[in-house]
């Protein structure tokens, strides 16, 4: 088993798997820049390092500052959590020089899954049902242009490196799509570095359904259900819940099977999400494969009654999966939503500053992953999220009963923070009866959010 | 028998018109309220007991002698305020403009005599056109009746003013020398010489709005100490003030209950103050985390915000508040800020309330400003203030205490009672960087040696433990106790006694 664990990583997500290690006795390493010297996932870890200045790419985003830390702690492993260097395989490859384990899958499924090109290429081979479209790159706009017509408006041009909703966008038309091709490419360019545009057929209605596997050394590879992500507000994920309100059993195991099939084809290991879009026929089409841990990983954890985490780091550490196929049951209900330092009333615009008052909401059936404390700052260096707050229940109708109670009890002063539309979310009528798709904020919300809205839908309700 | 019965229950229907509805109806369609309905919101229901109801002036020129209208605008009675007894003046702007004649005059008079006689607060609702012309002289020896009792109750009584429509010429020095003035905005204002009257003099071109009015007096004079949105507000945030208040200088302020514990420790103040020490933070913080159920009643919120006055509670009882406030002007005392400090020290020390100070000062604030605007002389008001003051002090440190700033703000050698600081205190002559500056100074140019130097001065004399050797505090204590601590301390003083040697009174530097 591990000795000590390093988190290269902040905030909710290291708090997270230092909870874990924690659990399992390993000895837990934490690293910081400036701006988080006083940060919950320092004060919880045995040791910290101190890695840089505030901004990222001087400090969490430096591979050898991880690695220096990693030698002169003495880390034999490191969790990279997610976003960060989870999914390079240049700091995989670094750390595999170092004699330092990775908790994560390998160099060739990161590199592999982590082009979508590539991906789409891998899953189709492997059988799994892909979205019709254009898998090489894009030479320049008529070519998209070209292309588009054949597949057949509308059309998604998508970036290739690119990841979390960024270098996307939908065209309805010609004119749409060139522009559309300018400005993915200039947005791949400036976020990842890397231009290549790819073109897929645009799902209309579509949900947002991925799978969770888990695979170890040993060529065991199991799924633990779906999580439906739909709400989604700008290709954010604002909730997620597991299981999915739309997909019957019949559906879910072929999406598992096929999620499964593609984890093989690249000799998987660890923890991943095979994402894919469903259409209202309930066809599925494969998005994307995360190589990664999850930000919305509780859900699955909840209904599944295990520790990714800790399965995560068994994996690493060369044990077989506890678990067979037929062990995995789905249980309950679990819904969860992250509650972000913005304001939702003027356009989502970011908060930084000093949590004045913070007070989780607690009770049965509620879980919060957060990495702040009452007295602690949100920070303008990273991404403004406070915490996860997650519910569960026997059903979905308690898990959302539950999930408004706690939005109601969170208390949360010195920062503005979107609890006001999490809530309005979960009292929304077509959110209860989970007909969910990806527009689903766009649909309901089209001018913004204002208190007006809440207001109405609970009268509505009455 | 019943007639003569229904003769009165007549005469006081009429008195309770005042003015008559139409000019009920103009006050209410500028959105005041009128002078009884302001009594009946301000006071608890059914506890108002109104004298001199019928008195009516006794002027005979300029055919005043056709017109009587009962009360002559002015209502005067006592009531109660969450049960607490308080006496209170409503002028009736539907009666000769709530203009003060003698026998107005004599109202409140007699009103200001039975408050001091029995020892309760005196609120005062303004709204008048000032004095009645046709009065004459005898209208202005009516508002020197008034002033020298607004004098002669300074200090015995509380006196409240909340000016709630006009407040001109003479008439402002009332309200001037009671001890708080609010304000209605957009439909109060005070001046000694009004728009028309400075045009012609001075050639200035102003509204009554911009010489005089609510946010004017909140905010640039600090004449007055909150400006409210309208009638209702205002009257309701009195009540609330009201309860901070005893009911005159030979008591103790009441005591509210609270479930609130005295020894509730706030984890989160121990991150409160930034590592960088040019950072600001807000002090405010820090005052609603110590006080009672998190509430605080600011004094002359928008006026000299570099410094902090008001009221909260500890354990129940009233304590006034003094906090530099580092997020404005760095902390640092002004002209604006002593004056505003000063006097309210002054009030709670005449009316046995203990104050609590937070000090985070760099010094004073430069400047040809405050030195030719005589910052020397108002800057030694605060120190006046807070030496002289005999009511418990309890004082605590959270960052900076730099020079004669240090002494100024309730330090132990002003009779502070309990002077605390957090490890974050940094009590010194003056900041690391100008200490350097002066010490070292052949070393200026070298800015190597200079950094050293300064590192070495922060870490020699920035802190708390100097003054903890000699005794200038009695303790460095963890923020997240600061409440504990302070509730301890203000236990303890509760039956201070100390007296200043005699005198007629002394000479404050004015």
């Amino acid at each position: 088993m591990l000795k000590k664990i390093l988190v290269a990583n902040r905030g909710e997500i290291a708090c997270r798997v230092f909870a874990t290690a924690k659990k399992m006795g390993i000895a837990t390493v934490a690293v910081y820049s400036d701006a988080d010297r006083d940060a919950l996932h320092v004060q919880m870890a045995d040791e910290a390092v101190h890695i840089g200045p505030a901004a990222s790419a001087e400090s969490y985003l430096v591979i050898d500052k991880i690695i220096q830390a990693c030698l002169d702690t003495g880390a034999d492993a490191v969790h990279p959590g997610y976003g960060f260097l989870s999914e390079n395989s240049q700091f995989r490859d670094a750390l595999d020089v170092a004699g330092i384990a990775f908790i994560g899958p390998g160099k060739k499924a990161i590199e592999s899954m982590g082009d979508k090109i590539t991906s789409k290429l891998i899953a189709q081979e492997a059988g799994v049902n892909c979205i019709p479209g254009y898998t090489d790159v894009v030479r320049d706009a008529d070519h998209a242009v070209e292309i588009s017509a054949g597949i057949g408006y509308p059309v998604m041009l998508k970036a290739s490196a690119g990841g979390g909703g960024k270098g996307m966008r939908v065209a309805m038309n010609e004119a749409e799509c060139r522009d559309g091709f300018e400005r993915a490419t200039n947005e791949a360019r400036s976020s990842f570095g890397d231009t290549r545009i790819f073109i897929e057929k645009y799902i209309q209605e579509p949900r947002h359904i991925e799978i969770q596997v888990m695979a170890d050394s040993h060529g065991n590879v199991i799924y633990l259900g779906e999580r439906e992500c739909s709400i989604q507000r700008r290709h954010q994920k604002v909730i997620e819940e597991a299981p999915s309100p739309f997909l019957d059993e019949a559906t879910r195991r072929k999406m598992g099977e096929q999620s499964c099939a593609l984890a093989r084809a690249v000799d998987y290991q660890s923890a991943g999400t095979v994402e894919f879009i469903a259409d209202a026929d309930m066809n599925f089409y494969f998005l994307e494969m995360n190589t990664r841990l999850q930000v919305e990983h509780p859900v699955t954890e909840l209904v599944t009654g295990q520790d990714l985490v800790e399965l995560m780091i068994r994996v690493a550490a060369g044990e077989k999966l506890p678990l067979v196929q037929d062990d995995v049951t789905l249980t309950g209900w679990a819904m969860e939503s992250r509650v972000y330092a913005e304001d939702p009333f003027r356009n989502f615009m970011p908060s930084t500053g000093r949590l004045v008052r913070y007070a989780e909401p607690q009770g049965e059936g509620v879980r919060v992953d957060s990495g702040v404390y009452e007295g602690g700052e949100v920070s303008m260096f990273y991404d403004p999220m406070i915490a996860k707050l997650i519910t569960y229940g026997d059903d979905r109708g308690q898990a959302v009963e539950r999930m408004v109670n706690a939005l109601d009890n969170y208390y949360i002063r010195g920062v503005n923070h979107n609890i006001s539309f999490l809530n309005a979310l979960m009292v929304h009528p077509r959110f209860i009866e989970g007909r969910l798709t990806t527009n689903f904020i766009a649909d309901e919300f089209p001018d913004g959010f204002n208190a007006d809205l809440v207001v109405r839908m609970i009268l509505l309700l009455r | 028998m019943h007639e003569i019965l229904a003769e009165l229950e007549a005469k006081r229907d009429r008195a309770r018109l005042g003015g008559g509805q139409k000019r009920i109806d103009a006050q209410h369609a500028k959105g005041k309220l009128t002078a009884r309905e302001r009594i009946d919101l301000l006071l608890d229901n059914d506890s108002f007991e109104e004298w001199d109801m019928f008195v009516e002036h006794r002027c005979t020129d300029f055919d005043m002698d056709q017109q009587h209208v009962p009360g002559d605008g002015v209502i005067i009675g006592y009531g109660t305020i969450n049960g607490r007894l308080v006496f209170v003046f409503s002028q009736d702007f539907t009666v000769f403009g709530g203009s003060l004649s003698e026998a107005h005059a004599e109202k409140i008079c007699k009103l200001m005599d039975q408050a001091m006689k029995v020892g309760a607060p005196i609120i005062g609702l303004n709204d008048s056109g000032g004095a009645r012309i046709q009065e004459g002289v005898a209208s202005l020896g009516g508002y020197a009746d008034v002033f020298q009792r607004n004098v002669m109750a300074s200090g015995v009584i509380p006196q409240i003013s909340m000016v709630m429509g006009p407040c001109a010429g003479g008439a402002v020095y009332s309200p001037a020398i009671t001890d708080f003035i609010f304000m209605v905005q957009d439909s109060s204002y005070m001046f000694v010489t009004g728009p028309d009257v400075v045009k012609t003099v001075t050639h200035e071109t102003v509204t009554a709005e911009e010489l005089g009015g609510a946010l004017t007096h909140s905010s640039k004079s600090g004449v007055a100490d909150l400006a409210f949105a309208n009638d209702v507000e205002a009257l309701t945030k009195l009540r609330h003030f009201f309860n901070y208040l005893p009911a005159n200088n030979r008591e103790k302020p009441p005591v509210w209950p609270t479930e609130d514990p005295a020894d509730r420790i706030e984890m989160s103040l121990d991150t409160i103050i930034p590592n960088d020490p040019n950072k600001p933070y807000d002090m405010k913080e820090v005052i609603l985390k110590v006080a009672d159920e998190g509430e605080f009643f600011e004094t002359q919120v928008s006026y000299a915000k570099n410094i902090i006055t008001g009221f909260i509670r500890i354990e129940g009882s009233s304590v006034g508040v003094v906090a530099n406030q580092p997020m404005v002007l760095a902390g640092c005392l002004d002209i604006d800020a002593s004056k505003k400090a000063a006097r309210f020290i002054r009030f709670c020390d005449a009316f046995n309330i203990p104050v609590l100070t937070f000090v985070d000062v760099p010094g004073f604030m430069p400047g040809t400003s405050q030195e030719y605007g005589g910052i020397i002389k108002h800057g030694a008001k605060l120190l006046y203030a807070y030496a002289e003051c005999t009511v418990p002090k309890v004082t605590v440190i959270t960052r900076k205490a730099y020079g004669g700033a240090y002494d100024v703000m309730a330090s132990k050698h002003l009779r502070g009672d309990a002077n605390l600081a957090w490890p974050t205190a940094e009590i010194a002559v003056m900041g690391p960087k100008g200490a350097v500056e002066i010490i070292f100074r052949k070393d200026i140019g070298d800015d190597e040696k200079i950094a050293a130097r300064t590192e070495e001065y922060r870490k020699k004399f920035a802190n708390p433990f100097i003054a903890g050797k000699r005794g200038y505090i009695d303790d460095v204590i963890m923020p997240h106790s600061t409440r504990k601590r302070v509730a301890r301390s203000l236990a303890m003083l509760k039956n201070k006694n100390i007296e200043n040697p005699w005198r007629k009174h002394g000479n404050i530097p004015l």
